[in-house]
């Protein structure tokens, strides 16, 4: 299914789009770029830095459509003491320290602070850090002394970063999340005869999973699908960098079936462990019934 | 050792892991009795030579949830489905839908076949709504099957 020209293609898309990545001043460049591309992150930043003079008033921009990936320029006031909020999402208060109810629409990206581009490629420790870090603060367990609303809105945005952390954290999640960020969702109906070949393929390992008598072929089966999991992440990467996002709708589709064969193979895995122990503690129950009775 | 008890246990044990793992299980509480029947005791699993000229094979697969299914059929002169094979890779509900179209389609001719409705399914399933998607796929299953038959007899007509 990937072939090495099709590889060798994606690294020259690769090499093409980190040339498009722009630099922060440069933002003629940026809107010139695709209107999908997903550089534009640098814009809207920059326009929200331009919006920023710190007005009074309590603004929520309602408008606030599911396809924006930042938050939009709104900016809140803490519901403790209607200090304006420093930065969206704002989980504590910078002046009076209260917790803050989520923001809605925030994307998962910007609840996990993440300060970079949102890409499809990213430190999946650095991601765990964050989110340890906010779970830290955010937990519920902090706040059962304090009033009603803070456990509230500690056990809401807790969830919520947990939610999104899950999300981000795998590769398939973060990217259907991102495509769902555009608006695109996998299609609901079945696929047939277009994708033949590749169901026929799946079958074929579904079935040769289904078959395998030893650890080494589970294994071997279990080799191959993370070999393609891995060639598909690099693929879905290079589309989302040039903004193909059909593509990468397809590609997360094929990612979607092998997906599920990794899950069978961890699950026959831990069973495999599992009925080992079965094994180990009947043969421990017939050694004691056989010696059991003494001389 | 390990692979007869292995064998032995795999039944019930892959229900039990198959379910730990299956997040609509936890959810739902509890398949209905005739899905978890037809997933316990499947009926006509299996396969049919596919090179045959009156075989017809389906591969159909759900994109949002990853299922792949396989159904065969088998035809004779009269245009008589005469036996039918499924292969499901999915949830209980997929493989449920298939096992009882397979069920189905057989005794029936191709357009007889053709009439079975997803909702049909649904209906004798008690499929819940998050799981309608798994009879849907067994109807198109139902239709590539008998699509690919016809495909290969108007092949063979024309080469005779």
């Amino acid at each position: 299914m990937f072939h090495t020209n099709c590889l060798l293609r994606v690294s020259s898309l690769l090499r093409a789009a980190r040339c498009l990545m722009p630099k922060r001043h440069a933002a003629p460049k940026t809107v010139t770029c695709s209107h999908r591309c997903m550089s534009t992150f640098h814009k809207k930043d920059t326009r929200h830095r331009d919006a920023n003079f710190g007005g009074a008033d309590y603004r929520t921009d309602k408008v606030f459509s599911s396809r924006s990936y930042s938050t939009s320029e709104a900016k809140l006031n803490c519901w403790n003491c209607k200090q304006l909020l420093d930065r969206t999402p704002s989980f504590f208060c910078d002046s009076c320290k209260a917790i803050q109810p989520p923001e809605e629409g925030a994307s998962y990206f910007k609840i996990l602070d993440w300060l970079v581009d949102y890409t499809f490629t990213l430190d999946t420790h650095k991601l765990q850090k964050r989110y340890l870090q906010l779970q830290r603060t955010l937990h519920p367990d902090n706040f059962s002394q304090k009033s009603v609303k803070e456990q509230e809105y500690s056990e809401s945005q807790s969830a919520l970063v947990s939610k999104a952390y899950k999300t981000l954290l795998k590769p398939l999640s973060r990217g259907l999340y991102m495509l769902e960020l555009e608006g695109m969702h996998l299609k609901e109906g079945t696929d047939s005869v277009a994708e033949s070949h590749f169901l026929m393929e799946l079958m074929e390992i579904n079935e040769a999973l289904e078959e395998a008598q030893t650890p080494e072929e589970v294994n071997k089966i279990g080799q191959d699908t993370k070999g393609k999991l891995a060639d598909l992440t690099e693929l879905i990467d290079a589309a989302l960098h040039e903004g193909k996002l059909d593509i990468a709708k397809e590609l997360l589709t094929e990612m979607k079936y092998y997906a599920n064969i990794e899950e069978k193979l961890e699950s026959s895995q831990t069973l495999h462990v599992f009925l080992l122990d079965v094994v180990i503690s009947e043969s421990v129950t017939d050694l004691v019934v056989d010696y059991g009775s003494g001389p | 050792m390990a692979g007869s008890v292995a064998k032995k246990c795999l039944n019930p044990l892959s229900l039990l892991t198959r379910r730990l793992s299956a997040p609509e299980f936890i959810t739902q509480c509890c398949y209905h009795q005739k899905v978890v029947d037809h997933y316990e005791n499947p009926r006509n699993v299996g396969s049919l030579d596919k090179n045959s000229k009156k075989v017809g094979t389906g591969l159909v697969g759900a994109p949002a949830c990853g299922d792949v299914m396989k159904l065969q059929v088998e035809v004779d002169d009269q245009g008589k489905i005469v036996d039918a094979r499924f292969k499901t890779f999915g949830c209980g509900s997929a493989i449920a839908s298939s096992s009882l179209a397979t069920e189905w389609v057989k005794g029936k001719t191709l357009d007889e076949a053709l009439e079975i409705k997803n909702t049909d399914i649904a209906k004798e399933l008690s499929l819940p709504p998050v799981k309608l998607h798994c009879s849907m796929l067994a109807e198109d299953a139902i239709r590539a099957a008998l699509a690919d038959y016809r495909l290969k007899q108007h092949d063979d007509q024309q080469e005779a």
